[in-house]
């Protein structure tokens, strides 16, 4: 077995091959050809993925080529001011708009008050009774038909004990119930797997509310005391809300952007 | 013994590709139907097989990588000083640390959506499940996708290392950049090292083979070592010093005495000195090299002191070793690869130390023990005062006595060159052929051949017309051989009449035309099923053709003919009445009212009582019905045929329809004309 590196050891002493270039040349001219081939071959699955990735790289080429173009040929400047432009002497001030902050802070209470938000999903689909839970025969002859088990996902605080199944008219199944969301900040565009707190409002209905069910356009109580957000007044920020925006129970997570 | 082949670690795909294969073997391995309308335990089980396969596939990968990529910690100190030295431990622990999270975390994703596909209740949900469940599975593969290239680049390189064994006999050459080390390797192995005349030309550690007393060593070859502060040291110098630090070999410190390396000797020394440490325990040569550009005695006297220095510490190793603190020899040597003077001898030296000092080690270990209880010399003590010599045949003497004159004589020939060389050299010398001549009598040899001798030459002994004497001979000898043949015959053409010859004419004629139909016969018999001769494929027996045989022969064939046909063509059926004569009438007759005599006579009519063929009866000549249910069994087989005709059957290879008509027609989607 050769050792250290021997090929380059063997073009050190005995240069390239007499035919390399020739033959590299003569590979790269043969390799659209064989690309086109394998386009022109490729089935099902492999052949979308292929048509994909040449798509992917043809638009590619035309960017780059457009902005080559681009760099050629002469035009106008634009002198419009992006927003949020600072001038060069307020540079390095801080940015917080306490001010506005709070005025913030009063608008989503009075909202609060008025059961009403500004929210990100202002209109979601209703989702039917019969989608929501599945009906559970019980009885000895499976007669029975007053059980309800909740089919999508649920929040259930930590503290929640379940009523003896005689009386059990809601069923929770643990499988579906999930205590973690994918909390989004919409201003600082990152998200955290924050805890949830509790199940503020759904919006198909008071008792999905009470229920704890979490669909798209629910909002949760998220705890944020890790982001270390404060009030104006000072305060650690412990509890905000968020709405989901995902069918949780599809996606397998619970995806919601915070409320600001 | 555990040895260290890092060539054999698989292929570690980049992330994309990674997931291209585990997904596309999900598409191939599970299956792909599903419908709506199939029981809903149906489309989760089929979906959670899917996320589980994927995952498992992903499991299997991963965990191929981790366990093929070596433990820095699990192997010879050598090589993990080695490998960290290369490529960094706690970069290399780091990756296959995020392999194995990635592993655990996927492991974690496929057990939570199966645990939610459970509770999926349409294929719709289900599927958007297994979306996101695969779909999680490639993203914590796209976050691994850099350490996935490192252990690749780690891998390539890991199989171009040297396949160093750490345990055997190993050389080990060390010193400064440029002093010979690489040239050395070249003469005493097969490593073929490039040898440059600049610093640096060797920049990671080679190993050769060489043998010395029948026994292997392995030479190995370090980058050079410049005198500096360990902390200074770069990748390629750390090399040497971690095969110096861990391998028990002996060493060969070479020093370029020439100075022209570009260092000099009293800055080879220094360096000496500085890894003097690492030589410890080890058998240690001091190498002069470079002897034909400066010899050993031309230098000047501070360089010889600080050589002789040297010398005193390498015979410190000597001591240590339990050595005799005199015994100079093998420790300061010189020598020069580009004339090749003294390379077998440092070579020889180096070896033989080295050998020393693993058997004083062996002695000294516990094990020895285990060696030496096995080894039992006999001395055996004499009893008494009477020699006993071995007893060895008359006949082997005799053998070997013989054998031994045989052998002197041979050793004593003379051979003619000899003889040559004694008597005056080429051209004066002339052979004497005749001494070799094979006669009957030795003292003919030398006798004169006379020309002629009375009267006659040897001329006079050659016959100049033998070739065509023999030729009459011969054809005289032919002659008399035909007329010998035909005596046998004993029918001469000439003693028959006209029609005799015919007919003798005829039966040869057909003799042949036999003996050739029999050859063919013979010579397909083997290829083709036998059919037999009544089914006459080629109408050979047709009663035409007999006739016409027959009437050859000067008989009348009709009678014959006719009586072959009479018994082949079976009896007609003639017309004759039916039974039943009023079979008519009952025709006729309306149902309602039936023939009463018909009736009566339908019913008198009734099967005759069969008997069971089973039945024993008396006089068959059978013990009991079972016995005789065995005796017919085995004479219906008997009599069933064979099919020995060749026809078709319905074990024969059958093509039902050569134009499918599914392969032909309809629409056409993906695939292939010869798959639908």
């Amino acid at each position: 077995m050769p050792q250290g590196d021997y090929i380059e050891l063997h073009r050190k002493r005995h240069g390239y091959r007499h035919d390399h270039f020739e033959r590299k040349r003569k590979k790269e001219a043969r390799e659209v050809h064989k690309r086109s081939q394998i386009a022109q071959k490729a089935l099902g699955i492999k052949g979308k993925m292929f048509a994909k990735k040449r798509y992917a790289e043809k638009a590619q080429m035309k960017k780059t080529l457009a902005m080559h173009e681009e760099s050629s040929t002469r035009r106008k400047v634009d002198d419009d001011v992006h927003e949020g432009a600072v001038p060069a002497y307020l540079l390095d001030r801080e940015t917080t708009t306490r001010a506005k902050v709070l005025s913030n802070t009063i608008k989503q209470k009075r909202k609060e008050k008025a059961g009403k938000w500004d929210v990100p999903l202002p209109k979601v689909r209703p989702v039917a009774e019969d989608e929501m839970f599945k009906v559970i025969r019980s009885g000895k002859r499976k007669t029975k038909q007053w059980k309800r088990m909740v089919t999508k996902v649920t929040f259930v605080g930590p503290s929640f004990t379940r009523k003896p199944p005689k009386y059990e008219h809601f069923i929770r199944p643990t499988g579906l119930r999930f205590t973690k969301a994918h909390v989004t900040h919409p201003e600082l565009r990152c998200t955290f797997n924050l805890e949830i707190i509790g199940v503020k409002k759904n919006p198909n209905g008071q008792m999905y509310t009470s229920l704890g069910v979490v669909t798209a356009g629910t909002i949760i109580e998220v705890n944020v005391s890790e982001l270390g957000l404060v009030t104006p007044a000072g305060k650690v920020v412990w509890g905000k809300y968020a709405q989901v925006t995902n069918n949780p129970e599809n996606d397998g997570c619970i995806n919601a952007v915070l409320l600001v | 013994m555990v040895q260290y082949n890092f060539k054999k670690i698989t292929v570690v795909p980049t992330g994309t590709d990674f997931i291209d294969i585990i997904l596309s073997r999900t598409q191939r391995q599970t299956p792909t139907v599903v419908h709506k309308g199939y029981a809903i335990s149906r489309i989760r089980q089929f979906y959670m097989r899917k996320v589980k396969y994927t995952q498992q596939n992903f499991h299997d990968k991963l965990s191929t990588i981790i366990d093929e990529f070596p433990r820095l910690d699990g192997i010879h100190p050598f090589y993990g000083d080695l490998l960290h030295v290369l490529y960094n431990k706690d970069h290399y622990k780091l990756a296959l640390g995020q392999i194995n999270t990635a592993r655990n975390l996927i492991g974690k994703v496929a057990k939570d959506y199966v645990k939610l596909l459970k509770y999926g209740d349409s294929l719709y949900r289900c599927k958007a499940l297994k979306v996101a469940a695969l779909g999680r599975m490639c993203t914590v593969m796209k976050r691994i996708a850099p350490s996935l290239a490192y252990l690749e680049q780690i891998r390539q390189h890991m199989a171009r290392l040297p396949s160093i064994d750490p345990n055997t006999r190993t050389i080990l050459i060390c010193g400064y950049p440029n002093v010979g080390k690489s040239s050395f390797i070249n003469k005493i192995t097969r490593a073929d090292v490039d040898v440059q005349p600049y610093a640096f030309t060797t920049k990671s550690l080679f190993v050769g083979h060489t043998d010395y007393k029948y026994l292997r060593y392995q030479v190995i070859d370090t980058p050079g070592i410049l005198d500096r502060p360990f902390e200074d040291r770069n990748i390629i110098e750390m090399c040497s010093i971690t095969a110096l630090a861990h391998l028990r070999a002996a060493v060969l410190f070479f020093l370029d005495i020439s100075g022209s390396c570009g260092y000099s000797i009293a800055q080879q020394a220094a360096l000496f000195h500085s890894i003097k440490s690492l030589f410890m325990n080890k058998p240690l040569v001091i190498v002069c090299n470079k002897t034909d550009l400066q010899p050993l005695e031309g230098i000047s006297e501070e360089d010889m002191k600080l050589v002789m220095e040297m010398k005193a510490e390498a015979m410190k190793t000597v001591i240590g070793q339990g050595g005799e603190p005199t015994s100079e020899e093998g420790v300061l040597l010189t020598m020069s690869t580009l004339t090749e003077e003294g390379v077998s001898a440092v070579k020889n030296a180096a070896c033989e130390r080295l050998l020393d000092q693993r058997v004083e080690l062996k002695m000294k270990s516990k094990k020895i023990n285990d060696c030496l209880n096995r080894f039992h010399v006999a001395m055996p003590k004499p009893r008494d005062q009477k020699e006993r010599l071995p007893c060895i045949p008359q006949a082997v003497l005799e053998a070997r006595a013989k054998k031994a004159e045989e052998a002197a004589e041979k050793e004593k020939r003379k051979l003619e060159r000899d003889l040559e060389n004694e008597n005056g050299g080429a051209g004066v010398y002339s052979a004497d052929l005749k001494k070799s001549y094979i006669l009957a009598n030795d003292e003919w040899k030398q006798d004169i051949m006379p020309e002629i001798l009375d009267g006659h030459n040897v001329y006079d002994f050659i016959d100049p017309d033998i070739l065509q004497r023999l030729e009459e001979l011969e054809q005289d000898e032919g002659l008399r051989q035909e007329q010998g043949a035909d005596d046998d015959l004993e029918m001469d053409g000439e003693e028959m009449t006209p029609e005799e010859q015919e007919a003798l004419a005829e039966i040869r004629k057909k003799k042949s035309l036999l003996i050739q139909q029999h050859r063919i016969k013979k010579s397909t018999a083997e290829s083709r099923p036998t059919v037999p001769r009544k089914f006459d494929k080629d109408r050979k027996f047709t009663s035409k053709r007999m006739g016409r045989q027959l009437s050859d022969l000067g008989l009348d064939p009709t009678f014959a003919i006719n009586r072959a046909r009479s018994i082949s063509r079976g009896r007609k059926r003639e017309r004759s009445l039916d039974r039943t004569d009023d079979g008519a009438d009952a025709m006729d007759v309306d149902a309602a009212q039936p023939n009463k005599k018909l009736r009566m006579r339908s019913l008198s009519r009734s099967r005759s009582r069969s008997r069971p063929p089973s039945e024993v009866v008396p006089g068959e000549g059978f013990r009991d019905s079972a016995q005789k249910v065995k005796a017919l069994k085995i004479a219906k087989k008997s009599v069933k045929k064979r099919n020995k005709d060749a026809r078709r059957g319905e074990a024969d290879r059958v093509i039902p329809s050569l134009k499918p008509k599914h392969l032909f027609s309809g629409k056409r989607s993906i695939g292939k004309t010869q798959r639908r």
